[in-house]
């Protein structure tokens, strides 16, 4: 499916619940406000990307990781961005990890109830998993040099 | 630069497991609906309150983007969260200026003008 970026835009009740969080109480946005804030917020995540991509690019990766976008903050001049966004990235990480071992345990569970067949079973879907993950990055990979799409 | 997150660079191979393509279905919100009932999922959800795969549907736009970790999408949706209060607090003091207590358009193009960091979003607005 082609997205182009024109098409793309946030959705309208999180941008409005993020300004009117940030405002006092009593403040009023008008919906020609609101379509250009969410405009701009578009705008913001394609600039921050291509930013970010160019240091990735820079150092020789092909995957553009959370140091990128904090290298392209400051490259925006969004230093004041850069405290929080490092904190909100740390419990993000914690919360992943937490994902992982969750699904990891739910795995482990699976197996002390099933028999010892079923052990391998499982041991081979995990493996069968993770080259999966490499099989569809590979996919990404070439489906890129030829398109932006899915 | 990157030094700033040393671990997560290190990990980096890692997060190449973890790009976009992986996430699992339930942590994003990226139909409207689905943000209508808030974050019903993981934790995760109530990190980034903009929808991460709406955000990486924006990322992957760019041509030269071949792929992006986790947590660089989840960083770009927290920073928009961050860009959005900027200018919405921005403009306000444009609308006080003039006495007013709704936010209009011209009250952004004044910010916009005005505010350095916002130079790059000059001509992008319909």
């Amino acid at each position: 499916m082609a997205e182009r970026p024109e098409d793309l835009n946030l959705p309208n009740a999180v941008i409005t619940r993020i300004i009117k969080e940030a405002l006092p109480d009593g403040v009023n946005v008008s919906k020609e406000a609101r379509r250009a804030i969410s405009q701009a917020a578009s705008v913001f995540v394609l600039y921050a990307t291509s930013c970010a991509n160019n240091f990735a690019m820079k150092a020789k990766r092909k995957t553009l990781n959370a140091g990128d976008v904090m290298s392209a903050m400051e490259e925006m001049e969004f230093e004041r961005f850069m405290q929080p966004l490092r904190e909100a990235l740390e419990a993000y990480k914690k919360g992943q990890k937490g994902k992982k071992e969750a699904s990891e345990q739910k795995k482990k569970d699976k197996e002390k109830k099933s028999d010892v067949e079923e052990n391998d079973k499982n041991k081979d879907e995990e493996e069968e998993e993770e080259e999966h993950m490499d099989e569809e990055a590979e996919a990404e990979n070439e489906v890129e040099d030829e398109e932006v799409e899915n | 630069m990157a030094a700033t997150l040393g671990p997560a660079q290190g990990a980096d191979s890692d997060l190449d497991r973890n790009v976009i393509e992986d996430e699992p279905r339930g942590t994003d919100g990226d139909e409207e609906n689905s943000q209508q009932t808030g974050a019903t999922n993981a934790p995760q959800s109530r990190l980034a309150k903009l929808p991460l795969a709406r955000i990486k549907a924006l990322m992957k736009a760019d041509p030269d983007v071949t792929l992006a970790s986790q947590e660089s999408v989840f960083i770009i949706a927290k920073a928009t969260e961050l860009f959005v209060e900027m200018i919405a607090k921005d403009a306000l003091v444009y609308a006080q200026q003039g006495k007013r207590k709704t936010l209009q358009r011209k009250d952004l193009d004044n910010a916009i003008e005005a505010i350095d960091e916002f130079a790059f979003l000059e001509g992008t607005l319909d």
